[in-house]
């Protein structure tokens, strides 16, 4: 600042005569002089302006008085209409002219004069604010800038305007754009709606009650199967926030659920604890600020929590983890957790084996901190009947052996995603050791042999599962398309066996880029005669040989079909779809929904 | 007696008295008054063919039957819109869902 000054000083040194003030401003960097010329413009200005209104006010002045009744022999009347021959020479000139002429060349009606004329009248319209007589009623009203436009030009009173409104929404019903059926289409048929006769009155209440949830005060005693529903459903809207939470907190429930956490703060998760002492069970996802405290809330009240389920609970450190599994660990029955990367590591995982005695179901999905040491914690724990692993880290084969030689009797379902590693021996062993898994899930592989697994399915003293997944099952490599001759992965062989081994109780199937499937293991395991009576859910994408023959085979050995997944098979061209199956991820195909073709759904 | 349970259209009678005669197909979307009027289940509805809803008011029965019949008109036709419901109806409408298990 300093430096400017002195700057300035060495460049002014020459100067007349000067007040005291002149200088105090010249310090405070205001010039005289500029504000001397700022108000000699504004002067010029007000002038120049005065000078065109009183132009523009005899323009209107004239508009109404003389057009109706031209008289041209008036003297007073020529210079009138010299005037304006002079604004419209002006509009001619200005730019927008131009514009509007551009626009509308080509059309019939090209006519310089009409076009100015037009403007003209257009500037001359009342602005908002002003007063103006209706067009049509002639009735006296302010000009909002909301007034429409009348047949001939001229502005409508509010009510004319409503009338006119209404005539023309008559005559140019609202158009919807065919992109908006289709997209809403696909998005309905990927949530496992058919598009066929209309939903339960239910579920369009549910519906209803969603879109309007900020005017509930209350639910009053919706029954928890309604509540659970309508609390997926604001999730996926992503209307959960503190005080639509309050809908849900109900002292004497004993559990809740809420899909989006992603709006609420720390105190919401207080309130939730607070409110409802009896919980059992915690479902919570997307807690982003679940933070120590809440625990620590937990621990403090000695909470009868047995199922937690959280998703992605970063901020909570290992510390109290493991302080929460040895207080409330015991009486657990249930752990899901999901997406946790700067926690929950080894050593944890080992207080939660040791302090979880009566676990039953354990899920670890996305877990960055964990690897060998934890799946050896979980190899200890007898009590679990459903696993679910799906780590992020490197782990070695053996241990996975280790775990289903100490858990596999007791097992009902286990899901391993993602281990690269595992390979034949691994099915090996669940053979021997799992007798009652009604769930396997073996996905994200490429060791697995399909003679493994085919001699896993034949002969298995297990009961049939009721769903099996087995995505992504298959040998990849970019060189050799087609996979050694000794098929790895899911195909054939294993895919008969598999259906022929559980078909009876099958509900739910993926076998989604198992491409080494052939049209022959596919045309025998949906043969005439086959009939899979309970599977609903089949996921056959990038299967790329799944013709509409096959396609047509599968509906007619699955009549409890409900959804098929299909992306990436595109021989899919044209199926005959029967109600109440939504087949998802065609492209181009032409379905065929009970006897209505169903363009728009392409 | 077997006059009524084979007659096409029943009657549905909300808890302030108001009635209303629709065919027996479209209240039969509602799990409850089927089974209700299921002849083999011997009930006085199933004899009568008249269902007295008594936790059901007139406004939200008149919806019911409004949405009875939207279904049944609607049943073969694909991308059905959503019935309209006021707003201020449908948490009450809901719970008559819930119980007409429909």
């Amino acid at each position: 600042m300093r430096y400017c000054r002195a700057n300035r000083r060495q460049a002014s040194n020459i100067r007349g005569p000067h007040s005291a003030l002149t200088d105090f401003l010249a310090s405070n960097n205001i010039s005289a002089a500029q504000i001397r010329d700022d108000y000699g413009r504004r002067v010029a200005e007000v002038a120049r302006q005065a000078a065109e209104e009183e132009e523009d006010a005899d323009l209107d002045m004239e508009e109404p008085e003389y057009e109706p009744t031209p008289e041209p022999d008036s003297p007073e009347d020529k210079a009138k209409k010299r005037k304006r021959q002079q604004a419209i020479e002006k509009i001619k000139k200005s730019k927008e002219f131009a514009r509007r002429k551009a626009r509308r060349t080509g059309e019939p009606d090209d006519d310089d004069d009409a076009l100015a004329n037009e403007m003209m009248d257009e500037n001359q319209r009342p602005t908002p604010g002003q007063l103006g007589n209706c067009e049509i009623c002639g009735k006296r009203f302010t000009v909002t800038p909301y007034s429409k436009t009348g047949p001939s030009g001229g502005l409508l009173c509010a009510q004319c305007s409503k009338n006119h409104v209404g005539g023309d929404k008559k005559a140019a019903p609202k158009k919807r754009s065919s992109g908006i059926g289709r997209r809403q289409n696909q998005s309905n048929l990927l949530d496992g709606l058919t598009s066929q006769g209309t939903q339960s009155l239910l579920e369009t209440c549910i519906k209803k009650v969603a879109e309007n949830i900020s005017d509930v005060e209350e639910f009053g005693d919706l029954p928890p199967p309604v509540m659970h529903r309508l609390s997926q459903i604001l999730a996926r809207r992503r209307a959960i926030t503190s005080t639509t939470l309050d809908l849900f907190l109900r002292p004497q429930n004993k559990e809740i659920n809420i899909y989006d956490c992603a709006k609420l703060d720390t105190d919401d998760y207080h309130k939730i604890l607070a409110t409802m002492p009896n919980l059992t069970r915690l479902n919570l996802r997307f807690v982003t600020p679940m933070k120590d405290r809440i625990f620590q809330y937990m621990m403090d009240r000695d909470m009868n929590i047995q199922d937690l389920h959280l998703d992605s609970p970063n901020l909570v450190t290992d510390e109290v983890w493991r302080q929460l599994f040895t207080r409330l660990g015991p009486r657990l029955r249930s752990l899901k957790l999901w997406n946790l990367d700067s926690a929950f590591d080894d050593e944890t995982v080992e207080v939660l084996g040791k302090n979880c005695t009566q676990l039953q179901r354990l899920k670890l999905k996305h877990l960055n901190k964990i690897g060998d040491k934890a799946l050896e914690s979980i190899s200890t724990m007898k009590t679990l009947q459903h696993l679910s692993l799906h780590v992020s880290q490197e782990t070695t084969p053996e241990l996975l052996l280790q775990i289903v030689t100490e858990l596999g009797p007791n097992l009902r379902s286990l899901s391993l995603e993602e281990f690269y590693f595992a390979d034949d021996s691994l099915l090996e062993l669940i053979r021997d050791k799992c007798q009652h898994l009604k769930k396997l899930r073996l996905a994200i592989n490429a060791e697995f042999t399909d003679k493994a697994l085919a001699n896993l399915f034949r002969g298995w003293s297990n009961p049939p599962l009721s769903f099996a997944d087995f995505h992504r099952v298959r040998d990849v490599d970019m060189a050799n398309p087609a996979g050694p001759p000794e098929p790895v992965g899911l195909a054939s062989d294993g895919f008969v066996a598999l259906m022929e081994h559980s078909g009876a109780r099958i509900e739910s199937l993926n076998v989604a880029s198992c491409r080494h499937i052939s049209y022959a293991a596919y045309e025998e395991a949906f043969g005439e005669h086959k009939r899979y009576p309970e599977l609903k859910y089949l996921d056959i994408s990038f299967n790329g040989m799944v013709d509409d023959y096959l396609a047509q085979c599968i509906f007619r050995c699955c009549p409890a079909l409900t959804r098929l997944v299909v992306f990436g098979c595109f021989k899919i061209r044209d199926i005959n779809i029967p109600r109440g199956v939504a087949v998802i991820g065609t492209v181009g195909a032409k379905l065929t929904i009970d006897g209505i073709t169903q363009k728009e759904l392409v | 007696m077997a006059d009524s349970t084979q007659s096409e259209f029943v009657t549905l009678v909300s808890c302030d008295g108001f009635e209303f005669i629709i065919p027996r197909s479209a209240a039969c979307i509602s799990g409850t008054i089927r089974r209700m009027l299921d002849p083999a289940s011997k009930f006085s509805e199933s004899l009568s063919g008249r269902c007295v809803l008594e936790n059901l008011s007139g406004v939200v029965l008149e919806k019911v039957c409004e949405y009875f019949m939207y279904n049944e008109k609607h049943k073969d036709q694909a991308n059905v819109p959503d019935m309209e419901i006021p707003a201020e109806l449908c948490l009450e409408l809901l719970m008559a869902a819930d119980y007409l298990d429909t």
